[in-house]
């Protein structure tokens, strides 16, 4: 504090700036010298323009505000989202995974456009001649072997980023290149859906709790919920509905029967337990491409087009939710969620259809939790 | 900002009396700022964000279990095709028009091959003010539809409605040379994923406006890479056909015109225009993908009714006929060819359950797999059919009525609900086809698939 009068500050005193020694004490507080006012009404007056320079001065420490940010550095990109239940994106986001060069790539791997899926686009499913049916049966064993790997890693702690990683390792090691990764600009390479997540969830930072129900997605393709330690009555129920309505299809599956049909023996599982049938995503066929024709809803009264035929290769995978059925995007525009928060539990196969009739090329050991 | 947020402030887009549109970028707006520059208020206050208001209240009532047997209001869906100059333009502005106090929405397609390109924008008409309209920025959907089938330029509507609200009806208006059949099929198909919350949007019809002075010569004239007209294929797909610009051909024109128009869909209803000039009953709201229209159209033919094609010597015809034509053509069964193009109307008596499954059966591999059942295809694709659009009613032994809509490979035989049929069933049911490769064939394939002589 000087001794020496300076005038008043203020860019419009009324009373002609006269030395003055009142000092705004928050420019005091913030050692910033100079800030003197002839009186208390000019100060108001001037206090708008004033107080800027309090705001430049201040060392800042947003981090502690926003909510958004966590004190672990990780954050929720979408602040503002009217998120539909209590999961959050935990980012940023591991850096995109290499694979090594000597693997094949699809032509979706640069720019994350699945060209050759549109020129066949409107076709009819193609009917796999023996060695690509073998073909098919080998990739389907392989990515049952990553998926279980996937599987033994759940416990609760581990954050699904970290078994994105032990997928595209286990991946690559076999030589194969992870289709999820950059198809349509997917970032990594397996989807980890968790709770009210009904499909295509992106690993990120976030640690699996106990209770959390988690699908792992895999192409191949084939998926499977994972109870995480121990979980409530209602995800138990929700994951055995969801089992069953898949083994139920599968049974129906064979030559001449109608992918309408499915449907109908899927929706009647669901609501006898008192839950409901996702209709935004269907089931697809899967051969050389990753998804093309037929397309499978899974459910009751749709108007499929197809009648099974051996040779051709499919997936039935029926999202179930304990809520409604409708479902919502996140603004990163994959992970979709249901409406209404409540969870979601799902399980894919890959079929073939032979002579006489289906093969599960997925099939893995029964579960002992869904039994 | 400084640890005392207050509650975001909740802002009410006002789109119809101020032009400009807003979008909510919620996560932009997250991101971690430093700055409130964002904020449109300065000042002390904390950052608000311009998001559009939810009515969740309305959005929880809807999420009870929707099985689909509560018919909850949907917003219909009107394609409107037909040539550069036929007047589709002109029924469009009759229609902002004249539903004054309407939110109608049109869409101009840009028409691809099989995904539908949308314009990126769309005009709203505002129900004040049919001149004025507010254009909406359509925000097309992302690469995590790929399970879906839904289509990304019917997610695109609906999220425009859920973000401003529902239209009371929505006009696509295909470009000169589209085919409407498969931009049908998506929207009919689309149904299927309502959510019953009176924003779902289900296909009303297809409108064709055809050119009274050039309908004839187009077509005549034009052709696309598989042999079937565009304009050939637009009338086939049609529900309801306006004979445009009538006051500026002879009548005999018109008569033959309409007869040639007949020849390839006797199923839509036909009705000459001036200018666009018709009440809008008869285009807007007839739910042609149900049963109303089509059960409309048969009680029209067994009362004699039909469509005013009065038989003249006018034009010519392709097929085997004397001139001198002795039978009424819009009562037998007519097979008329144009340029590849055909209809076939098939009588069908009261069928049986078992019969009914072998009608779907027959539908089914004529639809899916193109041929006949017991045929093969021939090496020069003898015997390979292509139905664009086929509608049908069928009775059964016990009494029930059921109805067939397809277009395309995508078909539907459901049966009609107690209730809906007003004036009682008819005897016997039909089936129209319309497409290419249905030849007398055709009708005994089916005769015989059902076992009837």
């Amino acid at each position: 504090m000087s001794a020496v009068a300076i005038p008043c500050q203020s860019s419009n005193c009324p009373n002609g700036h006269p030395p003055s020694r009142l000092e705004c004490p928050t420019c005091n507080k913030l050692g910033i010298k100079g800030s003197f006012f002839c009186g208390q009404d000019c100060f108001k007056a001037n206090w708008k323009t004033h107080k800027i320079i309090h705001d430049i001065a201040t060392p800042r420490q947003p981090l502690l505000d926003d909510p958004n940010i966590n004190k672990d550095g990780t954050f929720n990109p979408f602040g503002t989202f009217k998120f539909t239940g209590p999961l959050r994106p935990v980012y940023p986001l591991s850096p995109r995974r290499v694979v090594p060069d000597h693997i094949p790539r699809p032509d979706y791997a640069e720019d994350g456009i699945p060209t050759s899926e549109s020129r066949r686009a409107g076709q009819p499913p193609r009917l796999l001649p023996p060695d690509e049916q073998e073909k098919m049966r080998n990739v389907c064993r392989l990515a049952r072997e990553v998926l279980d790997i996937a599987a033994a890693a759940i416990r609760p702690g581990i954050t699904t980023d970290e078994i994105d990683a032990i997928v595209h390792q286990a991946t690559i090691d076999r030589g194969a290149y992870p289709s999820p990764l950059n198809y349509r600009n997917y970032p990594k390479s397996v989807c980890t859906s968790v709770n009210e997540v009904i499909c295509h969830g992106i690993p990120d930072k976030r640690k699996l709790q106990e209770g959390d129900i988690i699908n792992i997605g895999y192409h191949g393709d084939l998926n499977e919920t994972y109870p995480v330690g121990r979980v409530d009555d209602d995800s138990k129920r929700l994951m055995r509905t969801a089992r069953q309505c898949l083994d139920e299809a599968i049974k129906l599956c064979k030559p001449g029967a109608l992918f309408r049909d499915l449907g109908k023996t899927i929706e009647p599982i669901a609501r006898a337990n008192g839950c409901s049938v996702v209709r935004t995503y269907c089931g697809h066929g899967i051969n050389d491409l990753f998804h093309t024709a037929p397309n499978v809803p899974h459910y009751a009264k749709n108007k499929a087009i197809g009648t099974m035929k051996p040779g051709m290769c499919f997936t039935i995978e029926p999202m179930i939710n304990l809520g409604h059925w409708d479902l919502e995007h996140w603004p990163d525009d994959w992970t979709a969620v249901t409406i209404d928060g409540k969870r979601s539990a799902q399980f894919e196969e890959t079929l073939l259809i032979t002579e006489t009739g289906v093969e599960v090329l997925t099939a893995g050991k029964p579960r002992a939790d869904l039994q | 900002m400084r640890g005392r947020e207050l509650a975001p402030t909740l802002l009410r887009v006002l789109y119809l009396e101020d032009k400009r549109l807003w979008h909510s970028s919620p996560h932009l707006s997250s991101l971690p700022s430093f700055a409130s520059k964002r904020s449109r208020h300065g000042g002390r206050r904390a950052r608000r964000y311009s998001v559009e208001l939810l009515d969740t209240a309305v959005d929880a009532q809807g999420l009870s279990d929707n099985d689909g047997s509560a018919q909850p209001r949907t917003v219909p869906l009107t394609i409107i095709c037909g040539f550069l100059g036929a007047g589709k333009s002109t029924l469009v502005r009759r229609i902002l028009t004249e539903r004054h106090g309407y939110r109608i929405a049109v869409i101009m397609n840009e028409f691809g091959d099989t995904a539908m390109k949308l314009a990126k924008t769309i005009n709203v008409s505002s129900p004040n003010d049919p001149t004025q309209q507010s254009e909406e920025v359509l925000e097309l959907a992302n690469g995590c539809l790929c399970c879906s089938i839904k289509d990304t330029g019917a997610a695109a509507i609906e999220k425009l409605m859920q973000r401003k609200g529902a239209f009371d009806h929505i006009l696509l208006e295909t470009t000169g040379l589209a085919d409407p059949g498969p931009i049908a099929s998506m929207f009919w198909q689309n149904e299927e994923f309502s959510m019953g919350l009176g924003r779902d949007i289900h296909l009303d019809g297809v409108v064709c406006v055809v050119d009274a002075v050039f309908g004839r010569q187009q077509m005549e004239e034009d052709h696309a890479a598989d042999g079937i007209g565009e304009s050939l294929r637009q009338i086939a797909a049609a529900d309801v056909i306006l004979l445009n610009k009538v006051d500026l051909v002879p009548p005999a024109d018109a008569d033959a015109l309409e007869e040639m128009i007949r020849g390839v869909n006797p199923a839509a209803s036909l009705y000459r225009t001036v200018r666009g000039e018709i009440d809008l009953k008869y285009l807007m709201g007839i739910d042609a993908y149900r049963s109303r229209q089509l059960l409309d159209e048969t009680r029209k033919t067994i009362t004699g009714q039909h469509g005013g094609s009065t038989h003249t010597h006018g034009h010519d015809h392709d097929h085997d006929c004397d001139n001198e034509h002795g039978h009424e053509h819009h009562r037998a069964p007519t097979h008329y060819e144009l340029r590849g193009i055909s209809s076939l109307q098939i009588d069908c008596p009261k069928l049986s359950a078992a019969q009914l499954d072998k009608l779907d059966e027959w539908i089914r591999t004529v639809l899916w797999e193109k041929q006949l059942p017991n045929q093969a295809t021939g090496a020069t694709g003898a015997g390979s059919i292509e139905v664009l659009r086929c509608k049908g009613i069928f009775v059964t032994e016990h009494g029930e009525l059921h109805v067939l809509q397809g277009v395309r490979n995508l078909y539907e035989i459901a049966k009609v609900e107690e209730g809906e049929e007003e004036l009682g069933l008819p005897d016997t049911g039909k089936l129209v086809l319309i497409g290419k490769g249905l030849h007398e064939s055709v009708r005994s394939n089916l005769m015989e698939q059902l076992g009837i002589a």
